[in-house]
């Protein structure tokens, strides 16, 4: 599953670009995104009688003129037993519209949380699905987009009394906060005469970070460990000769061999009281290839990234907000949540 | 085991057969496919054996080539050699019904084209396709059979194909066959109380337009004969009237003759009526003489989808009693036969006059009575040769009045080994010298056929009259019934004035026929042949049984009518029922169970899970306590929730949550709710109580 970013998609904070070029697409386009924004947002979307849609297929009204061919030819032959057919035929399907119905009813569905991707990765989403009874049949899922309706959906069932997650992947081509898309739930079980289908709007937003420069560019070269980054550590209090396990991308010289030799497990130094000298990542710096500042942002995150490959403390200057320099996901995350909200 | 059993690759024997993998190890797709054809098989099944021969080898080839490919997960085949077998199945039916349009043809091109698509089944749509073309096969069943046996065979057929339709609609998995098909069931099931209230309610009308001519072939009677045409005479045993005698003065049988179609013309193949017969018409005739006692009968008719009227022989006056049909209107024919103006498409019921001895037509040669003699030329030469020497060779013949030659003839058909039988094979275009000479089996249309044409070589004035003869051996409540196994043809001759006489050759071969009122049993078959020897009632008791269902199966599935639907009308309080009335209280049915669907569905909404209300329950009894727990916190989290806030003393309260936890979400947790416990958490939350709120 995969879905190709839509007006759904763009940022919550820009107004999605609607193109003038194609007037009557744009016209139903609004139409529909008006009607969308409607639905309120929420975390979790419960199924009920005031948010399922139900209405007949291609195949229900072929099946329906079909239907009108019988009675006709029962009346034309007289066919009592034609007769008996037909309207066994026609009370299934009135019956499976019933039961079309009464398979979306009741389902919960929850977003489970998201991690944050880099633009132009696919984010996965995981929609759960929760039935407080009856197992559900052929439950179909994907993004609510009026150009793909039914399109690339994956078909899950939901076991009674417990939960089924579908995936879905999006792509996020811009860097900042997204609003995940809406997501529809439809069936056509039993019959395939009716589909019924949901909206759900979740309120989940996604965080997508600026997308790395490729070929990256070499790293900037490090500064003086005198500098000012250094001072504002100590100033927290952080630890100077702390240990701790060795992990991927400690380099050989922070291993502390004696405590290897005693323990016979890998030790590091705490790497912020190891490296003498700080790397800083600068906005300024950036600058340098001339190029806009997406261009800038993609720079510094391939940057973030190459730093954390070597291991080596880094921080990050942008205008109006530093990072002091250290190593980690959880800075990392920060400083690329950072560049992602750049305004 | 070779090593392609473990990849994907087809599994295939050494003689290029795909290799059979047991049910359960069957791909899911390739299971459909062959559960698919098995239901198409058995749609097609009754077809089959009335259709053109290529055809059924045709179906059967196909649906066999199509679970060897499903079986061994090959491609299927191209497109355009679908195409020209289509041609094939098209030219081909062309060649064997002479025709593309029409009820046979149509049911032939209908049977290969569901067939051949199965070869065609790409997208999800195809099968739609199929299915919808099975059910609207089921439909043409009906078209030949509405027999009781043929609505079990279709109910099977239509339980299968919403089987086959739910499974598609089953994307995930292997979903067991049996799981699909009780979803069509249950279907099938919640559907019957709307499929009764339309059954009854649903104004029967008239056909909106003319009545195909193909529709009639359900009834003996057809106004024209063709000798050789039928091999075998189907016994069919469905009652097309019901008589009762005034005063329950039942004749004989041998004189039950009810009178239909008469047959002047002959061209050599075919015996039809003569084009212009309406002389004077619905007066009674001059020329007939009525002798004897006059006979009062009541006639109950079902809806034959046939314009003819048999009435008792010879009926110059009926009228009609219960007439729902509108602008049906009856006169009698110069050949006192009762014609009607449109086909009998409703229950009649009719009060009429018989005279079962009459003298009737004319008493002197005229002209009137030469059409009666004509023979088609070149046609049955050696039986011409044959009465004109058997009448030059006695002389008592050669002088003989149309009595004497008569009786000669009937003693001719006793004396020199004539059969009567349902099943003489086919005649050529010879069809009376092969019978009356070389054969000699058939069954009343031959032997009428030869009767009057051996008359007519002897200048005699002769025509065949179709009709029913006899009833059912007992009567019903009063009520004799006649079946289309009744249907029956005699002669009749002139005979100078007296006019025309009844001769029912078949009598001569057959008397138990005529007498009895029976027609002659088929031969028996090998299962009935053992049952009689083990248990000679059983079998009698089971047909009966069978027959009494199969008669309420004709009078209120088979019969139901407009006739009976204001019937019903009318018991339920309707003055004058009309078509109006009926669609207002079928609209009023409908409306009040749409109305009470509703009313469900209201209260439906504000229903709530059981567990949902339980969890709500617990929730506000504990903010009470002051302890704050989210709606969707497990019974455990929550019982932590009180060990924390309110601490040992909450004890009990957390046990009694640990333990909802433990009913739910535990081994053998389920998702009942146990009734028990919400008092047990309530008693323990009272002891609570007071603490809490000091606590507070």
């Amino acid at each position: 599953m995969r879905a190709v970013p839509s007006a759904g998609d763009s940022a919550v904070d820009q107004p999605s670009a609607l193109r003038p070029r194609r007037e009557r697409r744009s016209l139903r386009r609004r139409i529909v995104g008006w009607l969308e924004s409607r639905i309120p947002l929420s975390d979790t979307w419960t199924l009920t009688q005031r948010n399922i849609y139900i209405l007949p297929t291609k195949a229900g009204w072929a099946f329906c003129g079909m239907l009108l061919v019988m009675l006709i030819g029962s009346i034309n032959y007289q066919l009592n037993l034609g007769y008996l057919l037909t309207f066994l035929l026609f009370a299934c399907a009135g019956v499976s519209m019933n039961m079309t119905h009464a398979t979306l009813k009741g389902l919960t569905l929850r977003l489970r949380p998201v991690h944050a991707v880099f633009a132009g990765e696919a984010a996965q989403l995981e929609v759960v699905m929760t039935s407080p009874n009856t197992r559900r049949h052929g439950i179909g899922i994907s993004f609510y987009d009026i150009r793909r309706f039914g399109w690339r959906q994956g078909f899950t069932d939901v076991p009674a009394h417990g939960n089924a997650s579908a995936r879905l992947a999006m792509v996020l081509e811009r860097r900042g906060r997204h609003r995940v898309p809406s997501v529809t739930i439809e069936t056509r079980f039993p019959l395939g005469l009716f589909r019924a289908w949901t909206v759900w709007r979740p309120a989940l937003q996604v965080i997508a970070w600026p997308r790395p420069e490729t070929p990256p560019a070499p790293l900037p070269a490090s500064q003086s460990n005198a500098g000012e980054g250094h001072h504002q550590r100590r100033s927290e209090g952080g630890e100077f000769d702390g240990v701790r396990a060795w992990r991927e991308g400690d380099t050989l010289r922070q291993v502390v061999w004696k405590k290897v030799a005693r323990t016979g497990a890998l030790i590091s130094r705490d790497s912020s009281a190891a490296i003498s000298r700080e790397l800083w990542l600068d906005w300024q710096a950036a600058r340098l290839t001339g190029a806009g500042p997406e261009e800038r942002l993609s720079r510094l995150t391939a940057w973030i990234l190459a730093a954390e490959r070597q291991g080596q403390p880094w921080g990050l200057r942008l205008p109006g907000h530093n990072l002091a320099p250290a190593l980690g996901d959880a800075h990392r995350m920060a400083a690329l949540d950072h560049l992602a909200l750049m305004p | 085991m070779t090593p392609a059993g473990h990849s994907g690759v087809p599994v295939r024997a050494a003689d290029g057969w795909p290799r059979w993998p047991g049910w359960k190890n069957l791909p899911r797709e390739a299971r459909d496919t062959l559960f698919q054809l098995g239901v198409i098989g058995w749609t097609v099944l009754p077809h089959l054996l009335r259709l053109p021969l290529w055809c059924a080898a045709m179906v059967l080839f196909t649906l066999g080539w199509r679970a060897l490919l499903a079986v061994g997960n090959a491609p299927l085949p191209s497109r355009w050699t679908i195409i020209s077998v289509l041609g094939l199945a098209v030219a081909l039916t062309a060649w064997s019904e002479g025709t593309l349009l029409g009820k046979d043809a149509g049911v032939t091109m209908l049977v290969v084209l569901m067939s051949l698509k199965m070869l065609e089944l790409r997208a999800r749509r195809d099968a739609l396709v199929v299915f919808f073309l099975g059910f609207f096969l089921v439909l043409t069943h009906f078209l030949y059979s509405q027999s009781l046996a043929m609505m079990l065979v279709t109910l099977g057929s239509v339980w299968g194909l919403l089987t086959a339709l739910v499974l598609a609609h089953m994307p995930v998995g292997r979903p067991p066959l049996a799981q699909a098909g009780r979803v069509a069931l249950r279907a099938a099931l919640w559907a019957m109380p709307l499929v009764a209230v339309l059954f009854v309610l649903f104004p029967r009308m008239a056909p909106l337009w003319g009545v195909p001519q193909d529709a009639g072939g359900r009834t003996g009677l057809s106004g024209s004969l063709r000798l050789g045409g039928v091999a075998t005479l189907a016994a069919d045993e469905t009652i097309v009237m019901r008589v009762r005698f005034e005063k329950e003065q039942a004749p004989a049988q041998d004189a039950l003759y009810f009178r239909g179609p008469v047959l002047g013309h002959f061209d050599g193949r075919e015996w039809t009526r003569l084009p212009n017969a309406f002389a004077r018409m619905g007066q009674p005739k001059p020329d007939l003489q009525r002798k004897g006692p006059a006979l009062s009968y009541e006639l109950t008719i079902e809806p034959s989808r046939t314009d003819l009227l048999p009435l008792l022989e010879m009926t110059p006056q009926a009228a009609t009693l219960e007439l729902w049909q509108d602008g049906l209107n009856s006169r009698l024919r110069d050949d006192m036969q009762w014609q009607l103006n449109g086909p009998i498409t409703d229950r009649l019921r009719l009060q009429a006059t018989a005279w079962t001895q009459v003298r009737y037509g004319p008493t002197v040669f005229g002209q009137d009575l030469e059409s009666w003699l004509q023979l088609p030329r070149g046609f049955n030469p050696r039986t011409l040769a044959w009465a004109a020497a058997l009448r030059a060779d006695d002389p008592v013949l050669a002088k003989g009045d149309a009595h004497t030659l008569a009786a000669a003839v009937m003693r001719h058909i006793g004396q020199t080994g004539f059969t009567y039988t349902l099943e003489p094979g086919t005649y050529g275009s010879q069809a009376v010298d092969e019978f009356w000479l070389d054969r000699k089996q058939g069954f009343c249309e031959h032997y009428a056929a030869a009767f009057v044409v051996i008359m007519r070589s002897w200048d005699v004035p002769a025509r065949i009259v179709t009709g029913f003869q006899g009833t059912d051996a007992e009567a019903v409540e009063g009520w004799w019934a006649v079946r289309n196994s009744n249907a029956h043809a005699w002669a009749e001759y002139w005979q100078p004035g007296e006019g025309w006489v009844r001769a029912d050759p078949t009598a001569a071969v057959a008397p138990e026929r005529v007498r009895r009122g029976l027609q002659l049993q088929k031969p028996r078959s090998l299962v009935a042949q053992a049952m009689d020897s083990v248990h000679p009632k059983l079998l009698e008791q089971f047909r009966a049984s069978l027959e009494r269902f199969d008669n309420r199966w004709n009078q209120w599935v088979l019969n139901y009518s407009r006739g009976q639907q204001f019937k019903l009308l009318s018991e339920l309080g309707f003055d004058s029922p009309s078509w109006t009335d009926l669609s207002t209280v079928l609209i009023a049915v409908l409306s009040a169970g749409a109305a009470a669907a509703a009313g469900w569905a209201v209260w439906d909404r504000q229903r709530q899970d059981p567990w949902a209300r339980l969890q709500m329950r617990v929730q506000r009894r504990l903010a009470q306590l002051g302890v704050q727990v989210g709606p969707h916190d497990a019974p455990q989290t929550r019982a932590q929730r009180v060990r924390q806030v309110l601490g040992p003393s909450a004890e009990l309260l957390a046990l009694c949550l640990d333990e909802l936890d433990r009913a739910r979400y535990g081994t053998h947790g389920t998702s009942r709710v146990n009734r028990q416990w919400w008092p047990a958490f309530r008693k323990a939350a009272a002891t609570m109580k007071p603490r809490a709120a000091s606590a507070a």
